[in-house]
């Protein structure tokens, strides 16, 4: 009786619910099997189990459909079709933890010290007295009277090395504000993000995009460190945005300049920095 | 990737296996009932009652009709797949520690523990016809081992010789014909609890409690490949479409209530099969992984732990997308 199932108001359930339990129900809808159950559990409680699968269609080998149309026997001999939720569970979600291979470790290391190599060749050491690539105590007009008058060299040669301290980051510090690719930004994005990656976020993606369409569509830009793309649990279609962590707030920066109103697959693109969950 | 949970036993699993197509998927465990079960969804298609001890040992014949169980009551029983029926019983001298069907399926192998003034024994039997006097049928071959006992078994797939490992760490061949050794190599420490073959049996992949897993040529037992961890190996399986391994063991079962499950290292680890170096993990048992193995298509994988639950994993994208970089 299937109507039975199918209550108007609460009030009525509550009338119902005088008597016995309502029986258990199940209901194909589009491809999805309902499975309705009504149940006292040990506190003397009511409750309503729904469990909800997918029926799937399959073309397999002869043998395996055969094997398919098996009885059951043993323990299962009374089980019905389907798996029973006494034997089979779908466990939680467990992700596949890849362990980054060693190369890529080593990879922001070498940089770094090419960088420190390059530099090495130019003037990690500067001589406090007249500029020149040595260290101070060794220089050789520590004596002279060129040491005496060092605001006279100043000017010459340490303007030279603060001017290539904003060129290429070298030896002065400068803050990350300061910098050339920051410059595009406001101030106000100096947040937690900075710390590690610059994530972006893409709406109005259309339902048919796919994760190696957006890698296709943000790889021009820069090397990314992670991608996002949220899909519908049930039917796996894009569910319209997505996340694209970028290893450079450069690459981010360009990549927002370039595909915000961009128009992509019918629609136009929405791209902006990604906002940080607890945003007050 | 969720997976799904198959609790149909009620004590810890000992092995698991596919059969050929990989539709079915079969467990033993130590309460007496193997179960098989539909490796796509995880219905269970029906347990195998009969047995009256541990079941250490099943394995399916090629053609997914008879099923084979080495118990440690002391028997080894045939079933009709599709029925669930117990077609024949062997009984023996002590239990039975391994069981296998020659790829053929015309023989089986089981071998026995050297226990209750027993030696350890191969027993090669012929599984052709299985009727009342099955039971009572000569072994076509039995062949005593006087050292370390057998811990695993595998045919190779001419049906002409057998590869045992055993309980010192010892890898035998031995040639059927004659029943003699043709060939052994001693590169585990402690006992060998799993070997597996690769798709072709041009290799197979040596789970130890030495905390390593080898992977050897079949024809000359060359070492390969060593794949090193910090816990015991229970189980290991090679991928039949990438070159991968995948390892299954966690801390010993007599040690596991004295730590807790995060410092157990219970995930199924995977490495690849050239360069011997761990890429992935994936965690969910709460005990240490006795058996796993590779569904034939190579697109999910199962296995089965101390905590008498088996895990079956098909794989996302993200594994069949993932590089390994060199």
């Amino acid at each position: 009786m299937p109507a039975a199932a199918v209550k108007s108001s609460w009030a009525d359930e509550v009338e119902l619910e005088d008597g016995a339990l309502p029986p258990s129900t199940e209901v194909f809808k589009n491809g999805l099997k309902i499975f309705t159950e009504y149940k006292v559990d040990e506190d003397q409680k009511k409750s309503k189990i729904v469990r909800t699968y997918r029926v799937e269609k399959r073309l397999v080998s002869k043998s395996i459909a055969l094997r398919k149309a098996w009885k059951k026997f043993g323990e299962s001999a009374y089980d019905k079709p389907g798996p029973n939720p006494a034997t089979t569970i779908v466990g939680e979600d467990v992700y596949i933890q890849f362990i980054s291979s060693k190369e890529e470790d080593n990879k922001p290391d070498d940089d770094g010290l090419d960088k420190l190599k390059a530099l090495g060749d130019k003037n990690v050491v500067k001589c406090r007295n007249c500029g020149g690539d040595h260290w101070t105590s060794k220089c050789p007009w520590k004596d002279t009277v060129l040491a005496k008058m060092p605001d006279d060299k100043k000017p010459a040669t340490g303007g030279g090395p603060s001017a290539d301290g904003n060129k290429m980051g070298g030896s002065k510090y400068v803050p990350p504000s300061m910098r050339d690719g920051a410059a595009a930004t406001d101030g106000s994005s100096m947040s937690r993000r900075d710390d590690n990656y610059s994530a972006i976020r893409i709406a109005n993606l259309s339902d048919s995009t796919t994760e190696t369409d957006l890698e296709e569509l943000v790889k021009p830009f820069g090397p990314i460190h992670k991608l996002y793309l949220a899909k519908d649990k049930l039917t796996g279609l894009c569910r319209g945005f997505a996340y694209i962590h970028f290893k450079f707030k450069n690459d981010a920066a360009k990549a927002i300049a370039r595909l915000n109103g961009h128009g992509y697959d019918h629609l136009i693109l929405s791209v902006d920095w990604s906002k940080p969950m607890n945003n007050q | 990737m969720k997976p799904l949970i198959l609790q149909g036993h009620e004590r810890s699993i000992t092995q698991i296996k596919y059969n050929r197509e990989g539709d079915l998927l079969f467990s033993a465990s130590k309460d007496n009932k193997p179960n098989v079960w539909y490796s796509l969804n995880g219905e269970r298609l029906g347990s195998f009652n009969g047995h009256q001890g541990a079941i250490w040992c099943i394995d399916v014949d090629w053609t997914t009709t008879k099923c084979m169980t080495g118990a440690g009551d002391n028997t080894c029983k045939i079933w009709d797949c599709e029925t669930g029926k117990e077609t024949g019983n062997i009984p023996t001298a002590s239990s039975v520690r391994t069981c296998m069907f020659s790829y053929s399926a015309n023989m089986a192998v089981y071998t026995t523990d050297k226990a209750m003034k027993q030696p350890c024994e191969i027993f090669i039997i012929d599984v052709r016809t299985i009727d009342d006097s099955f039971s009572r049928q000569e072994p076509i071959l039995r062949i005593p081992i006087s050292g370390s006992r057998v811990s695993s078994i595998l045919w190779d797939n001419l049906d002409e010789s057998l590869i045992t490992g055993h309980e010192n760490g010892e890898i035998i061949q031995w040639d059927l014909k004659t029943g003699k050794k043709i060939n052994s190599i001693k590169e585990h420490d402690q006992l060998i609890n799993d070997m597996q073959w690769n798709k072709d049996c041009t290799m197979f992949i040596t789970a130890s409690k030495d905390h390593t897993a080898k992977l050897f040529d079949a024809e000359t037992l060359m070492l390969l490949k060593t794949y090193k961890t910090e816990r015991p190996v229970n189980s290991a399986a090679i991928s039949p479409i990438a070159e991968h391994v995948v390892l299954g063991g966690g801390q010993e079962a007599m040690e596991v209530t004295t730590t807790s499950s995060r410092a157990g290292k219970f995930d199924s680890r995977f490495f690849h099969l050239v360069f011997e170096e761990e890429f992935a993990r994936v965690k969910g048992h709460f005990g240490p992984i006795n058996s796993v193995c590779f569904h034939p298509d190579g697109k999910s994988y199962a296995s089965g732990g101390e905590d008498g639950f088996v895990r079956v994993h098909s794989f996302d994208s993200s594994y069949f997308e993932y590089n390994f970089d060199y």
